[in-house]
């Protein structure tokens, strides 16, 4: 496994969920997200409130707290500014969350002659759109910005963070590891450790009298992956300097992008997003066949006048398809309300993976195994898997689309992390954003491949739909390879799937009806193009 | 065979010989309140097989399996590529632990015993068919692990006999017309026919689907014994149809 390290400059602005929530720095003032303290203001703080305090708690030790409810889209939002003036230092700037981002120092650092005089460069231009965003001239110490430079990602953040050090802290190429080497083991469990949930692991290392980085870093690996699995081992790599999970170098022709038209043109920010979830399920399913997980994806969205809104996107563990559908928003509020809003409706989406890593988590235990027939449940499937392929076992994901057969998506077992007790919110049949609504109830048997099908009048001519939206006949008859030859004795419609139908600029005309054969069955039917197809069935 | 021989100790190795027989036949998985007056015991015997034929056969198919899905036992779907998830969670089924076979191919015996181990209910498709010697060794292994199967058309195509048959006798939707209207909601009746000591027949009238999508009862009060004059309002027939049939074959 090559082990790729890439020196990293990372940009931490402390207390961003409370500069973008609105409060002053000598304000009493927390942020909260489900009910615990995120992010309070230095005078909080001297009532003994830190992030991860019960808001009823902090409300007790400060009666005088202001409690404001986190918002993730706000904070993003608001870091845009600080965004901006840093793309002219490097158009590979990466965002975690708000107030946290990155990129790759070597073309920069060379430009600016070293790591130092980079940072220096980055401070200013931070400090000034943070001024502006404080609309003051002084930004108060506290919430200065904090860098760190370094050869692993993980000794940036820390070298960023950490108290002891200055707001600039560069560390020297191929000194990372002695520089992590002193930290405490707690530090695997923080918020900016890429080690999803290592609380209770960095609870064993304690107790086994692992105390610092070091301590970790010192331990036969083979005898760390035997007792803890691959945490044990990414926890090591971390401790000694490596950024671990080594990003699997795709060649050009490897590139995982999805995009799509769309089409009308959306004024609604939920339209393209509705568009981009799709693309993002695509992606995610892409990725988990070949085994691996998305942790940096390059979104992009042009304007129908040719205005393009690109961001480059990081997560330190995995992206799933609702988190980079979520950053698709973020982004677009952002554009829309920043000096340079798109000045047309918008009529592309591109979603483009930058960095993979291999999923570890490929394996039997990655249900968490709440119930014992979970696991009965999951080796059987592991079994046809075995025996069929791997999506050949498949559960229900919704996608995206105007068409019923887009939005019954099945997703290979092997691409979900599915929690299974984690409810399923799916979304209302009736209430997507798409035009050419189907009336309630929906068919229950959808064709994955639509079928042709011929529908005639009462003279054996197949019946059409005029420019007006209208049918040129009544249709009578049904038939298809599927169905045979039925008669009609009910049918509702036109529906039209274009709200542009009229529109002598679009060719195609589409309508969905209703028949009620004959034979007692039901069937859900769309004309396009003149050509009439079979859709689902009201089994 | 145990040799004579050796007969001193075959009573020591009986145990292990004759793996004891766990009777699954009072048992049942639970099934919505709706449905519950069509089985004896008021659910699915475990270690059952149900047909389900007739024009909404899919749906009520799907419906047997709401409760199950709802109380965090797995249910596996095998050649059903075209049942539609939003449909089905209108109708009450919870996806969570629902997993989807669609495409066995002539492996479909084998997956059916591997989901036999995992999973507690098997749904399979109309257009399966399992060779006779599969259907022996998947009857024997439903009892002895409890798991049950519903066929969406006839058992006797998978080799299988089912304890209980449920034909969809009837079935009539309201709201559409003649060109106007849409597909509101559609009563059927429900024949259920089953073996031994079930071998009365039953009928029973549901909404399926209502016009929110769900199964639901029928307010019996005022139901004629036809069900064609009751449900659907067709306003207007077209002349070149000689006879308004609503009946499922």
């Amino acid at each position: 496994m090559v082990l790729t390290n890439t020196r990293t400059l990372v940009l931490i602005i402390p207390h961003w969920r409370v500069i973008a929530a609105g409060a002053a720095h000598d304000h009493l003032a927390a942020v909260v997200n489900k009910d615990r303290v995120v992010d309070v203001t230095p005078d909080g703080a001297e009532f003994g409130i830190t992030p991860g305090t019960p808001r009823r708690e902090a409300q007790k030790l400060c009666a005088d707290l202001k409690i404001i409810d986190d918002d993730e889209e706000r904070n993003v939002r608001k870091f845009n500014s600080v965004v901006a003036s840093l793309e002219s230092v490097t158009p590979r700037i990466e965002i975690t969350t708000g107030g946290w981002c990155s990129f790759p120092t070597r073309g920069p650092s060379r430009y600016f002659g070293g790591d130092q005089a980079l940072a220096r460069v980055v401070a200013e231009r931070t400090l000034k759109a943070l001024s502006a965003t404080l609309k003051t001239t002084e930004v108060p110490s506290v919430f200065q910005p904090r860098i760190g430079v370094a050869d692993s990602r993980f000794a940036a953040v820390l070298a960023a963070t950490s108290e002891r050090f200055s707001r600039v802290q560069v560390v020297v190429p191929e000194g990372s590891a002695a520089f992590l080497a002193p930290f405490p083991v707690d530090v695997l469990a923080s918020k900016y450790s890429p080690l999803p949930e290592a609380e209770e692991l960095v609870d064993v290392f304690r107790r086994l009298g692992l105390k610092t980085l070091e301590d970790i870093g010192s331990l036969p690996s083979e005898e760390l992956l035997a007792r803890f699995g691959s945490p044990g081992l990414l926890a090591q790599q971390l401790a000694q300097g490596i950024d671990g999970r080594a990003s699997l170098l795709r060649s050009i022709s490897d590139v995982v992008s999805e995009e799509s038209e769309i089409n009308p043109p959306a004024d609604h920010v939920e339209t393209a997003v509705f568009v981009a979830k799709a693309l993002a399920d695509r992606i995610h399913q892409h990725l988990a066949i070949e085994g691996s997980v998305c942790v940096r994806i390059l979104i992009e969205v042009e304007s129908e006048h040719g205005d393009v809104s690109s961001r480059l996107w990081r997560h330190e563990h995995r992206f799933t398809p609702a988190g980079i559908t979520d950053r698709v928003r973020w982004q677009l509020e952002g554009w829309y309300r920043s000096e340079n809003p798109p000045t047309g409706p918008l009529s592309l989406v591109r979603l483009t993976v930058d960095e993979t890593v291999p999923d570890s988590g490929q394996q039997l235990g990655f249900w968490g195994e709440k119930i014992v027939n979970d696991e009965l449940a999951m080796r059987s499937f592991v079994r046809i898997q075995g025996l069929l392929g791997p999506d050949s076992v498949t559960v229900v994901q919704r996608g995206g689309g105007r068409r019923l057969v887009d939005i019954e998506q099945r997703v290979p077992l092997v691409a979900t992390r599915l929690d299974p007790d984690q409810v399923m919110t799916l979304p209302e049949s009736t209430t997507a954003p798409w035009p050419g609504r189907l009336p309630a109830p929906l068919p229950l048997a959808v064709l994955p491949q639509a079928q042709q099908l011929e529908v005639t009048d009462g003279n054996g001519r197949r019946v059409g739909v005029n420019g007006r939206g209208q049918v040129e006949a009544d249709p009578v008859r049904i038939q298809s390879d599927s169905l045979g030859s039925h008669l009609i004795i009910g049918w509702g419609g036109p529906w039209l799937l274009d709200e542009k139908w009229w529109d002598p600029a679009m060719k195609s005309r589409q309508a969905r009806f209703q028949f009620l054969l004959a034979d007692g069955t039901s069937h859900l039917c769309v004309i396009e193009n003149g050509e009439w197809w079979l859709e689902a069935s009201y089994e | 065979m145990q040799n004579a021989s050796v007969g001193g100790s075959l009573g020591n190795d009986i145990h292990q010989v004759a793996s004891p027989l766990v009777l699954a036949r009072h048992r049942t998985f639970p099934v919505v309140d709706e449905l519950a007056g069509l089985f004896t015991d008021r659910g699915i015997r475990q270690g059952s097989t149900i047909e389900v034929t007739g024009v909404a056969s899919l749906s009520l198919a799907s419906a047997l399996t709401i409760s199950v899905s709802r109380s965090g036992s797995w249910v596996g779907a095998v050649g059903l590529p075209m049942l539609g998830s939003s449909a089905a969670s209108d109708l009450g089924i919870k996806f969570s632990r629902w997993a989807f076979i669609d495409h066995p191919g002539d492996q479909v015996g084998a997956v059916i015993q591997a989901l036999m181990a995992g999973v507690d209910l098997i749904l399979i498709g109309p257009d399966i068919k399992l060779r006779p010697d599969h259907g022996r060794k998947i009857v024997a292994l439903m009892r002895e692990r409890g798991a049950s199967i519903i066929t969406v058309g006839r058992a006797a195509l998978c080799n299988l006999r089912p304890d209980l048959c449920l034909r969809v006798s009837q079935a009539a939707w309201s709201g559409i017309g003649w060109g106007h209207g849409h597909l509101l909601s559609r009563k059927i009746e429900i024949e259920v026919v089953g073996r031994g000591a079930d071998s009365n027949l039953r009928r029973e009238l549901v909404w399926l689907p209502d016009k929110e999508g769900r199964l639901n009862t029928v307010d019996q009060s005022n139901e004629p014994a036809n069900l064609l004059q009751s449900a659907c309002r067709m306003q207007k027939v077209s002349p070149d149809i000689g006879e308004q049939v609503l009946q499922a074959s």
